[in-house]
């Protein structure tokens, strides 16, 4: 579903690459976690699934297809495809729970009837059905992210990319959350999930990408966060 | 496609930025004004050129009875026909003529009707009668710069009482029009480099303005033309108010302008709706349909291009 192959990014300016010769293979339905410190590389190797950013060297497979080669044009219809999440949940302040949902169907063309019937659904998941006409700023900050995963998943996308998507929530509410990306993930779309929460690792065991200075130090089934932290 | 969206992010888009947009609506209604004056007048001295300009001509005023001019060349009275021939030689002799009509009294009497008011005509003793209308000689110049030798050869002569130069005052009339129209266009110049600005401006506080729409929007996979859309119909909205209050004041230029000016300097022939409308959407030279909405999306094309890049 995402191959790297021997994937380099040098940012501008001087400084060590931001990924090295990273290889890493996630199946289809995988859930995986990328790991490691702050400045290790996570967000850069999620936006380049999300081709916000082009490979120095190396190949970035999506769903079969190399994307550093795709056409600018096709590259919104990627991202249709993969939904992303946010430390910072990247919410419309002055739309509803329902709005903030459906932005993301309109703005891709669907028909008001389909967004009519998706979006309550969506809402039903992630367990928001009761605050669909709040605004964000009434809800709390795990409802606030639930929100975000509902507009990500709204449009049943192949792939979640999940950029440290606890950061900003208590233990109690991470666990919510990451329950939420479970069922997810059960019902078809592959995840990925960068963090570096131990605790959440620890406790829901996947495969676990450790991610050190730019380079893939650790790829273990069922890992747990691992000891130098 | 669902353009609901982009229809609420038009309206909201032209209110939340409301005094920018003006600026730029008042900005683009005044540079196209004069940039449609400026092509309103290169309209009229071409049309002037073509009926005034390629026949410059001068013309030699013939002694009537009791000539008004005094000349000692009218000392014989009316002009008879040895000296009409001592003349025509002349003008056959000038290598600066190129051709020449000669025109009777009578024929100048009917014009001057046409140009002059009718009481000057009417009652039992008119201020103007058929005898005292000369007859004239039209020369047709080869060069329209080159007169000098023909006036002195003719002015002279027995029977001319005075030589009509009128490429004076048609000179005069070329040079106001051309000071006018590179007066308007330098004018419409700095205005649309203005707008130009204004517009770049706008589009740069409507893209911070939506900023988290337009990320979100990109994330989620909307195409770029439905980013841009509601960018590039603000521009086309502006422009079209532009353009449409701009039609309206060369329309009242036209009526009331133009009109006045054919009451009283009917010598000319004065441009009329038709090159109104051709200024208004003539492709070569582009009319302000053209220019107006050229000038708002090209911008907008450009930045959006930069500022919602995929
Ligand atoms: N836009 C950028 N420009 C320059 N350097 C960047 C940029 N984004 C990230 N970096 C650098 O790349 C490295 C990896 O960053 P990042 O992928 O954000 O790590 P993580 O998400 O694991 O904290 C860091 O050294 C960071 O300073
Ligand atoms: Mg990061």
């Amino acid at each position: 579903m995402i191959r790297f192959e021997k994937v380099t990014k040098n940012y501008p300016g001087p400084g060590k690459p931001a990924l090295d010769q990273v290889t890493v293979d996630i199946d289809k339905g995988e859930f995986v976690y990328l790991v490691g410190q702050s400045g290790s590389g996570k967000s850069t190797a999620l936006r380049l699934v999300l081709r916000e950013l082009r490979p120095t060297s190396g190949r970035v497979y999506v769903a079969g297809k190399e994307i550093n080669r795709m056409a600018g044009w096709k590259v919104p219809r990627l991202r249709r495809q993969v939904g992303t999440v946010f430390q910072d949940f990247r919410l419309l302040p002055n739309k509803t729970v329902t709005e903030n949902v459906a932005f993301a169907l309109q703005v891709i063309g669907k028909s008001r009837r389909e967004i009519n019937k998706v979006v309550p659904e969506t809402l039903e998941v992630v367990g928001l059905k009761d605050k669909a006409t709040r605004m964000p700023d009434e809800l709390s900050g795990g409802e606030q992210q639930r929100v975000a995963i509902a507009r990500a998943f709204v449009n049943r996308p192949m792939i979640l990319i999940a950029d440290e998507p606890t950061g900003n929530l208590d233990p109690q509410t991470s666990v919510g959350i990451m329950n939420l990306l479970e069922e997810i993930n059960q019902r078809g779309t592959t995840v990925v999930m960068a963090t570096h929460d131990h605790g959440l690792v620890d406790q829901f065991r996947k495969r676990v990408v450790e991610l050190d200075h730019g380079r893939v130090v650790r790829d273990e089934a069922a890992g747990s966060y691992g000891f130098q932290h | 496609m669902q353009l609901r969206y982009v229809f609420t992010e038009l309206r909201s888009g032209l209110r939340r930025n409301l005094s920018m947009h003006l600026a730029v609506v008042l900005t683009l209604f005044v540079s196209l004004t004069l940039a449609g004056c400026g092509l309103l007048l290169q309209r009229q001295a071409d049309k002037t050129a073509e009926t005034l300009g390629n026949e410059l001509q001068i013309l030699v005023n013939l002694c009537v009875a009791d000539d008004p001019s005094e000349s000692p060349n009218c000392s014989a009275g009316e002009v008879t026909k040895p000296q009409l021939q001592e003349i025509e030689r002349a003008l056959n002799d000038s290598p600066e003529v190129d051709s020449f009509e000669f025109q009777t009294k009578e024929e100048g009497y009917e014009k001057a009707k046409e140009i002059y008011s009718p009481e000057v005509f009417e009652g039992s003793d008119p201020v103007i009668t058929v005898d005292d209308w000369p007859a004239q000689y039209w020369v047709t110049l080869k060069d329209p710069k080159e007169a000098d030798g023909v006036i002195s050869a003719v002015s002279g002569l027995d029977g001319v009482s005075g030589i009509k130069d009128q490429r004076e005052a048609l000179s005069q009339i070329f040079g106001i029009m051309t000071a006018l129209k590179y007066g308007s266009w330098v004018g419409a110049g700095f205005l649309l480099f203005a707008a130009l600005l204004l517009v770049a401006n706008t589009i740069r506080l409507a893209a911070m303005a939506r900023r988290r729409e337009i990320g979100i929007m990109r994330l989620v996979g909307a195409s770029t033309l439905y980013i841009a859309l509601p960018f590039l119909l603000e521009a086309l909205v502006t422009a079209a108010i532009g353009v449409g209050l701009t039609a309206g004041a060369l329309a009242a230029f036209m009526h009331w302008g133009i009109g006045g000016l054919e009451g009283t300097i009917q010598f000319l022939p004065w441009i009329d709706w038709t090159d109104y409308v051709e200024s208004l959407i003539g492709l070569v030279p582009p009319g302000i349909a053209l220019i107006g909405p050229a000038l708002t999306l090209i911008p907008t094309l450009l930045l959006t291009r930069k500022y919602i890049k995929v």
